[in-house]
């Protein structure tokens, strides 16, 4: 052994040189107990009050639906267990970390291998995660079914809304959907009953998710997927795209709404009325020429016709790199817009839709946008320009990627006047 | 005060800079301009280096520094180095009379030998220890010697490994790869459980199955791919016939092929119908359509289809996939009309708008076997209101999937 090496480590000591050196040492180590005290104190506060908002229409753990509520009456035993063996775990670190640092004392001696402990210590974390497993493999499996499907609605996503059609079909209500429905922005289904979901995706991978009815799923382009959306009670329930889209990712959102069964058979029929011309000589009916000039290459109006009588066809296709619009034929009957990123209703009509109770919702939400209630602001600032309000790739000098496409809306420099008469046409699309 | 080297060196960057500058504002080669940009830099890299190191900074009248430098007390190896130098020279001027991808290889073999030659002649300027000198050497070189070197031998093993498993036919390449990892696994069982074996032996292991990979890349690269077929699709015999269509009335007339429209015929055109079952890659997930025994069509899709569906709803200008399924006894293909469609015709200079069918279909399907038809219609349904489809039912408006030669084969497809 080279002279210059220590001795083994079980026999190194180290002391203290002075006194003087002990004192400072104690008094950083003071110093470090109350700044670290003050630190966790501020972090458990912050955790106390996060944890007592309550508006908070995305939260997961204020389930709504069947699924929702399978998925929670697994996720909360999970959490707990996780939580207790993550607080012992923590705790046994802490106390070793404390009971045996370093002060000083010899190294004790250094044993290697422990095999009751060890298979004890293998064991047990194996018996929990089965324990966990089980539960887990029942539920993906329950939530999974849709055998009990009552009623279909195939969702589109695209950068950076979601478009709902309702086929025609027997269910979904008596007498069945008998024509075609396309809306966007708001799912309305039948409160309680089994809905299906067949989604996929126009450009990018999407993900459909309403926290407080289920769990999220993927919408992948060329692909179908299903998920079950069941509501317990009339209500409007937000969501959110949960898989990174592009620029307006976090602007692409979307409500179902549940209604009780005749107020879905009403909002159903409402959307298969037919279209209604605004009177002539009214700034409605300006705005109805002007929506033809500026709008209809994009946005299908059902029933909207050209001069010749022969039906206005958009096609978005040739416009847009997703290749559609929002169908805007009773935009009015909805409470959002663009995405669900903004209010159709003012601040307190918008309060009088979402806070209602389940037995008054329906009512309030099929009175749909008037007057009185519609948010001018936004839509005004949208309609004056678009890209400037939700980032999109619409700039018209770089769509060489898209073949000279826009992704989103693009600026379209409408002047106030026509501002003016398409709010007043729009506001009848109801 | 400089020395030669130093001179030269610092002389050798002013030049390059000055080319730089004279050629990169004379000239509008960009390409010339970043190589002499790049021997610039390298240069004056080295100028400073050399200032650095100060290994030079040794002088004639020095007396005591001559007798006590390192520069002065080492003993050169021999060295391969320069040799390989002088093979990318050669190689270099090979390539610029024959081909240019030999110049590169040229020219990497100069930079890799050049780059060792210098490193090997700098650390043995180190000491007069020539082990030490070769540890100097070994820690700048090794930590890049052996990461490229594994990453140029792993791509010779991949390269030659890939030639082999398309030389194979599609059957016998998975053999060969479950043999292949079979040998790797028992193997590594062996090595794993007799830790006392040689390394020598484990590395001639390795070394002859190396060869053997790399020598059976080079044989079956030199004998090239297994014939793999390509075929023509559907969609450019249904242009060909809109687009040419007094070539293609010849082409039929020759009976080169049906005189129909491909995706209204239940006959068999060339290439275009062979081994289309192969093709499915898409198996879940997606829209199926049917073809009964019966000769009707019915559709599936992933998870329960709407009561009361009267037809096959898809999203409109979205790609949606639909596998056709052929249940029927005989070979048949699945076509979806779409309306109608502008199309731009140029004949002698001039383009001439008309209107063709919108359809698109599969191959011709073996009985039993499938094929994926992706479907993107930008039109909704309803734009055809009052419009009948010839495809469809006796009177039928809107979008209809049909089977060429069976009349009962027919399913609505519904844009909304």
């Amino acid at each position: 052994m080279s002279p210059d090496i220590e001795p083994a480590n079980h026999d190194r000591t180290r002391r203290r040189d002075s006194d003087t050196a002990t004192s400072v040492e104690s008094v950083i180590s003071n110093l470090s107990r109350a700044r670290a005290a003050k630190y966790a104190a501020i972090v458990g506060a912050g955790a106390l009050v996060a944890g007592c908002a309550e508006n908070a229409p995305q939260d997961t753990f204020q389930p709504d639906g069947t699924n929702a509520q399978k998925i929670d009456d697994l996720a909360r035993p999970v959490f707990y267990i996780a939580g207790l063996v993550g607080v012992i775990v923590l705790g046994v670190v802490a106390w070793v970390v404390f009971r045996y640092r370093d002060r000083g004392q010899p190294i004790p001696e250094q044993t290697h291998g422990k095999p009751a402990l060890e298979i004890a210590l293998t064991i047990l974390p194996a018996l929990i995660l089965i324990g966990v497993a089980i539960p887990t493999v029942g539920t993906i499996m329950a939530l999974n079914e849709t055998d009990d499907t009552e009623c279909v609605v195939n969702v589109t996503g695209q950068q950076w809304w979601w478009e709902f059609d309702y086929p025609v079909q027997d269910g979904c209500m008596p007498g069945g959907i008998t024509e075609p429905i396309v809306t966007s922005g708001q799912m309305v289904i039948p409160a309680d009953t089994n809905v299906l979901i067949r989604g996929t995706s126009r450009d990018v991978i999407h993900s459909f998710w309403i926290p407080r009815l289920n769990g999220k799923r993927d919408m992948v382009p060329g692909r179908v997927h299903n998920l079950r959306m069941q509501a317990n009670e009339p209500g409007i329930y937000a969501g959110q795209c949960a898989e990174f889209c592009g620029l307006s990712h976090a602007n692409m959102r979307m409500e179902v709404v549940a209604l009780t069964d005749d107020g879905f058979a009403e909002w159903v029929e409402n959307q298969l009325a037919d279209y209604t011309s605004p009177e002539e000589d009214t700034l409605a009916a300006e705005g109805e020429a002007s929506f033809i000039a500026n709008c209809s290459r994009c946005h299908q109006v059902d029933g909207l016709e050209d001069d010749t009588g022969n039906p206005i066809v958009a096609r978005p296709d040739l416009q847009v790199y997703s290749g559609a619009a929002p169908n805007l034929t009773n935009l009015m009957t909805r409470n959002t817009f663009a995405g669900a990123t903004w209010d159709l209703l003012r601040d307190e009509c918008r309060d009088d839709v979402w806070d209602a109770d389940s037995d008054v919702f329906t009512d309030r939400y099929l009175e749909g946008v008037s007057g009185d209630c519609l948010n001018e602001v936004d839509l005004r600032e949208w309609l004056r320009n678009s890209p400037a309000k939700k980032p999109m790739y619409a700039d018209p000098e770089n769509l060489e990627e898209t073949d000279g496409l826009y992704r989103g809306m693009p600026y379209l420099a409408l002047s106030e006047d026509q501002i003016d008469q398409l709010l007043a046409y729009l506001l009848e699309r109801k | 005060m400089f020395t030669t080297g130093s001179k030269f060196l610092i002389g050798a960057s002013v030049v390059a800079l000055l080319a730089t500058v004279i050629y990169g504002v004379g000239q509008d080669g960009v390409l010339g301009t970043v190589g002499l940009a790049s021997a610039t830099i390298g240069l004056i890299c080295l100028t400073v280096l050399n200032f650095i190191l100060g290994d030079s900074n040794v002088f004639a009248d020095d007396e005591a520094p001559v007798e006590t430098t390192a520069a002065a007390q080492y003993a050169p190896t021999g060295s391969v180095w320069p040799l390989g130098f002088a093979f990318g020279a050669v190689v270099v001027a090979v390539g610029l009379v024959s081909y240019q991808p030999i110049v590169v290889i040229g020219l990497v073999a100069l930079i890799a030998t050049g780059a060792e030659w210098t490193v090997q002649a700098w650390a043995e300027r180190a000491s007069r220890d020539g082990v030490h000198n070769a540890a100097v050497r070994s820690r700048l070189s090794n930590s890049l010697e052996y990461p490229i070197g594994a990453t140029i031998a792993a791509g010779i093993i991949i390269y030659a490994f890939s030639r082999v498993m398309l030389w194979l036919s599609k059957t016998n390449t998975v053999v060969a790869f479950a043999v292949l990892a079979a040998v790797v696994l028992a193997v590594g069982f062996i090595i794993a459980n007799r830790p006392s074996l040689k390394t020598g032996a484990i590395g001639g292991v390795m070394t002859v199955g190396v060869i053997a990979v790399v020598a059976a890349g080079a044989v079956t690269g030199v004998d090239g791919e297994r014939d793999i077929p390509e075929f023509e699709t559907t969609s450019i015999w249904q242009e060909e016939a809109i687009l040419h269509p007094e070539e293609y009335a010849e082409g039929a007339a020759e009976g080169k092929h049906p005189a129909e429209l491909i995706c209204e015929s239940p006959e068999e055109f060339p290439e275009a119908d062979e081994k289309a079952s192969e093709t499915v890659a898409n198996k879940s997930g997606t829209y199926q359509v049917l073809l009964n025994e019966s000769g009707t069509l019915d559709f599936d899709v992933p998870g329960p289809k709407e009561a009361g569906a009267v037809g096959m709803v898809i999203p409109r200008s979205n790609a949606t996939n639909v596998i056709f399924r052929n249940n029927s006894d005989e070979d048949r293909r699945l076509s979806l009309d779409l309306g109608t469609q502008t199309v731009e015709i140029e004949e002698g200079g001039e383009t001439e708008e008309v209107e063709a069918r919108h359809q698109i279909c599969t191959t011709l399907i073996e009985p039993g076997g499938a094929q994926l038809l992706t479907v993107k219609a930008g039109e909704p349904s309803f734009a055809y209101d009052g419009e009948e489809n010839p495809n469809g039912p006796d009177g039928a408006d809107g979008f209809w999937f049909f089977v060429p030669g069976v009349e009962s084969a027919t399913l609505e497809v519904i844009v909304p």
